[in-house]
């Protein structure tokens, strides 16, 4: 039950850290595709989206797995 | 970190007697950072130990443990994985088990679907471990063994084969309907057999739902299971390919003008194909991937399922795992042998090529061993079980290879690394392909004429973001290293189930790595590439006994020197007499008891034969009893010199002749060392001998290098001044008495050790005594790497060609992009090519076994089948 504990945990923590670190990169292709051009809001948006859900995607793994290392010790 | 939760652990100990290790075991725990308390008990022989900061350093705490004198033990299980697809996959399942608390070392195979875990029994559950690897997305079952595993195993991968066959069925059927509807246009003369409201948008989108939710939900579940626990595979790869393409096909329908470029840009078919593809490629690799695992099923159903045992008098049939040792059973000519034994009574001839590689059938008399899952071939006979159930030689084989198969061998683990970096990889250089042609690419280079590769469907009024995602997406898709996964174990498992069929075990994958790369192959001398014990070579009559012949009308040949002198050892002890003894018995000499015998110790002997006096023994004792050898001692000095020892013989006080004996070559040794020279390899012979007799025994089998003169002791450091040098060295030996020098040479190979196998030290085992199979190991190895080398390139190929054309490299110059679906399906063609390619070593055969395949049954001893009481 302790597993799953720090599991849900760590899982918390992660999330605090990637979330930010993926709408920040969403929000910085939404300025920078409304300073650079004359873009249509939906592929504005769009593109804001889909930045953000692979920036969710790389990072969300290596967060976790860092806090998970920071948390406890491995065997 | 103080507001982490106080966690305790519970760890066995062992090897504590009093209280005063329950002292030292607590005082060693105490000292690990971040234990607050800890309380051994010795009565359960466990500690509980608890952590202020939730950390739990378990690594620490069994290293205190030890450093005490103490122990903890661990145990092994291995889990049946499903669901892996990658080497991703693989990544995943071993960092969810290895995060356990209490797991030491997580192997996971993606071929056999199989994680072996070792773990410290009551820090981690059985329980635990299936739930992690579940929590990651995958399923995991405890696996059973023998028969059992077997059936399951089958029942899992043809449950696999249908489900992604009725997928299959699905997404071809629908999707093919979908192309019809797309390509409406394009279809000519055809158009009178297609209806026309195919190509109707919202049909297309109606049709392609039930495939993105019916064949390609797999891929969002599995991907979504992951994510939760901060995984990516490559399910996610498909996943986000499918759900882009499916979204602004369906966003492009509904509502055309929001901006995705309208109705000219909804690539239902797109969605649909790519998923048809992937699951091809799923069905294709589930119907593939279990024949590269063909030989453990092919040894597992050696095992005959029934076996005739005679109890009370009276024969009956029962389960062969249910025999007992000491039971006594019939078998039959023609009849599976069904547990390891001793033949009691009967005579017939054994087929063990299945176990041993031994193209011919084995004589089986009274006395003989037999092996359970061999092949009775020609007469009847009972025998009576020695070793039953995990304990026989075919389940160890079994047990070997399995764990074999299970193992990693470097160049897995490094492309293992590299595979489940990979996807994260990818998904930033998605992010990256995005930005570029959504800010630059698309302004720079757009022709609404262009095109999807193979397909005459323009892009047309598609936007800059789907026009930027579809690219993207692309990427993602034409990147999945499902191939790189499978390269490496799909070649290491048809490799050692290969070797396995020649009768050579190598113990893990790292042997067959390290078995390919050896440069100097160095043997043992004595039982490996000699008999072992003494043997005549040489009898030499002398001109003088011609003196003899005329005073006794008796002629003198070899054949009666060698007799005289073999009743003159009969009753010796004596090794050398021995040998003279073995000598004339081999060449069919009748030995009548002598008058009389004296054994001169340190000398020889003197004995009265058939009324002559015969005096046997060194040239000392030829001294001092006067007797001129000086006509043979040139012949005697030249035998000395080839390292035999030389007895002389007088018969009457005359000198009669010579008798070298020598520890001889086996009879393979001499073929083994020339195609061990044609591979490119030195070869070195180690042993205790004086150099003389060491050169000697070089020079007829051919050996580079002598190392003599070598006590037992100092054989492994001998293999290490080989490696010093820079040589990758294999010892070859027997196994027992070379163990530290087989430990320390790269690879270990331990020589006719039968089928005893669990007992052998060494990373290869030849079960046969025949030394041409440390070529069939060499060569087996070679073709496994060599197929592996073969198998990542053309794993890496694809995506090394492919990522560039998906990011659009060919774009600004042709006018051309690589459509998802046809992304999808060089990804499948790729996992296809690598697992048919593995499948080629199922047709390799080492150069020995090739060229002994034509004189299979020639010289077959002819054997009478024998009655044999039946019990009845």
């Amino acid at each position: 039950m302790e597993h799953e504990r720090v599991e849900r945990e760590v899982a918390r923590k992660a999330a605090l850290i990637y979330l930010p670190m993926s709408i920040g990169a969403a929000l910085l292709f939404l300025i920078a595709a409304s300073v650079l051009g004359d873009y249509p809001t939906v592929a504005r948006v769009g593109g804001a989206i889909w930045v953000g859900v692979l920036s969710l995607i790389v990072s969300m793994p290596m967060v976790t797995s860092r806090v998970k290392k920071q948390w406890r010790g491995k065997f | 970190m103080s507001e982490h939760p106080a966690i305790t652990l519970t760890l066995p100990i062992r090897g504590m007697t009093c209280a005063s290790c329950v002292s030292h075991v607590e005082s060693a725990l105490k000292e690990v950072p971040g234990v607050a308390s800890v309380m051994v008990n010795l009565g359960t022989e466990r500690a509980t130990v608890q952590f202020a900061n939730g950390s739990v350093p378990v690594e620490q705490l069994v290293t205190a443990v030890r450093d005490v004198g103490y122990d903890v033990p661990v145990e092994t299980t291995t889990l049946a994985v499903s669901g892996m697809t990658c080497a991703s996959c693989v990544a995943h399942v071993e960092g969810a088990l290895k995060e356990l608390p209490g797991v030491a070392e997580a192997v996971v195979n993606l071929g056999l679907g199989s994680a072996k875990v070792t773990y410290i029994p009551g820090v981690v559950t059985l329980g635990q471990m299936k739930r992690a690897v579940r929590e990651v997305g995958y399923e995991a079952s405890e696996t059973s063994s023998g028969t059992e595993a077997i059936d399951r195993e089958r029942q899992a991968r043809e449950e696999e084969i249908r489900r992604q066959g009725r997928n299959l069925i699905i997404a071809g059927t629908i999707g093919l309907l979908v192309m019809l509807g797309t390509f409406y246009d394009m279809l000519g003369p055809f158009k009178a057999i297609v209806p026309e409201f195919l190509s109707y948008k919202w049909v297309l989108g109606l049709l392609t739902t039930p495939i993105v939710l019916g064949p390609g939900r797999q891929f969002f579940t599995n991907s979504w299971r992951g994510l939760r626990h901060g995984v990516t595979d490559m399910n996610l790869l498909y996943a986000t390919g499918i759900g882009a393409a499916y979204g602004i096909a369906v966003i492009n329908t509904l509502f055309p003008d929001a901006g995705f470029g309208g109705e000219g840009a909804t690539f239902f078919e797109s969605a649909a194909l790519l998923t048809g593809f992937i699951v091809l490629g799923r069905w294709l690799e589930a119907l593939t991937r279990g024949r590269t695992s063909e030989a453990i099923r092919k040894l597992m159903k050696l095992q005959p399922k029934i076996a005739r045992v005679i109890r009370n008098g009276r024969e009956e049939e029962i389960p062969a795992d249910e025999v007992e040792i000491g039971d006594v059973m019939l078998v039959k000519p023609g009849e599976g042998i069904p547990v390891d034994g001793t033949v009691i009574e009967g005579y017939s001839a054994v087929d063990e090529s299945m176990l041993t590689g031994e193209s011919l059938p084995v004589e089986k008399r009274a006395g003989d061993s037999v092996i359970g899952g061999t092949l009775n071939k020609t007469g009847a006979f009972k025998f009576e079980a020695t070793k039953v159930g995990k304990d026989t030689a075919l389940a160890q084989i079994i047990r070997l290879v399995e764990d074999a198969q299970a193992s990693k061998a470097p160049i897995q683990k490094l492309a293992d690394w590299v595979a489940g970096h990979f996807i994260l990889g990818v998904h930033l250089l998605a992010v990256l392909v995005f930005v570029f042609w959504f800010f630059l690419g698309y302004n720079l280079f757009f022709d609404p004429n262009s095109s999807f590769i193979l397909s005459p469907y323009k892009l047309g009024a598609i936007g800059v973001f789907g026009f930027s995602l579809l690219l993207s997406v692309t990427v993602l898709v034409i990147s999945c290293p499902c191939a790189v996964g499978l390269a490496t174990p799909s070649a290491m498992m048809a490799g050692t189930g290969k070797a396995a069929e020649h009768g050579v075990l190598f113990k893990g994958a790292e042997a067959i790595e390290n078995a390919s790369k050896l440069q100097t192959i160095v043997f043992d001398k004595t039982g490996t590439l000699t008999k072992g014990e003494p043997s005549v070579t040489d009898v030499v009559i002398s001109e003088q006994s011609s003196v003899i012949s005329e005073t006794d009308h008796w002629s003198l040949t070899t054949d009666h020197l060698l007799r005289l002198a073999a009743i003159a050892e009969k009753n010796s002890e004596h090794p050398l007499g021995e040998a003279i003894v073995r000598g004339a018995e081999t060449r069919g000499l009748a030995l009548v008891n002598a008058e009389s015998f004296d054994s001169i110790p340190g000398h020889g002997v003197v004995a009265q034969v058939e009324g002559r006096a015969v005096l046997l023994g060194n040239r000392k004792l030829m001294r001092e009893r006067s007797i001129d050898f000086s006509r043979l001692m040139p012949q005697a000095e030249q035998l000395e010199g080839d390292g035999k020892t030389v007895m002389f013989v007088a018969v009457e006080e005359e000198p009669a002749g010579l008798i070298a004996v020598a520890d001889t070559l086996k009879e393979h040794s001499v073929e083994a060392l020339r195609r061990l020279h044609q591979l490119g390899l030195e070869t070195a012979m180690i042993t205790g001998d004086n150099r003389r007799t060491a050169e000697a025994i070089a020079r007829q089998v051919g050996i580079d290098r002598v190392l003599a003169e070598v006590l037992p002791q100092d054989k492994a450091e001998e293999v290490k001044k080989l490696q010093a040098l820079g040589k990758k060295v294999a010892m070859v030996g027997d196994g027992v008495n070379d163990a530290p020098a087989l430990a320390q040479a790269d690879v270990g190979m331990a020589i006719g050790s039968g089928t005893d196998v669990a007992k052998e030290t060494g990373d290869v085992i030849l079960i046969k005594d025949d030394l041409r199979d440390v070529v069939v190991a060499l060569e087996t190895a070679k073709a496994t790497m060599r197929k592996v080398k073969q198998n990542l390139f053309w794993a890496f190929i694809y995506n090394m060609l492919g990522i560039p054309l998906a990011a659009g490299l060919l774009y600004p110059f042709a006018a051309l992009i690589i459509s998802p679906e046809l992304a999808a399906l060089l990804m499948a063609v790729s996992s296809v090519t690598v697992t048919l390619n593995t499948l080629l070593l199922k047709r390799f055969r080492p150069s020995i076994r090739r060229e002994d395949r034509p004189t299979r049954g020639a010289g077959r001893p002819q054997l009478q089948a024998a009655p044999v009481a039946s019990g009845n």
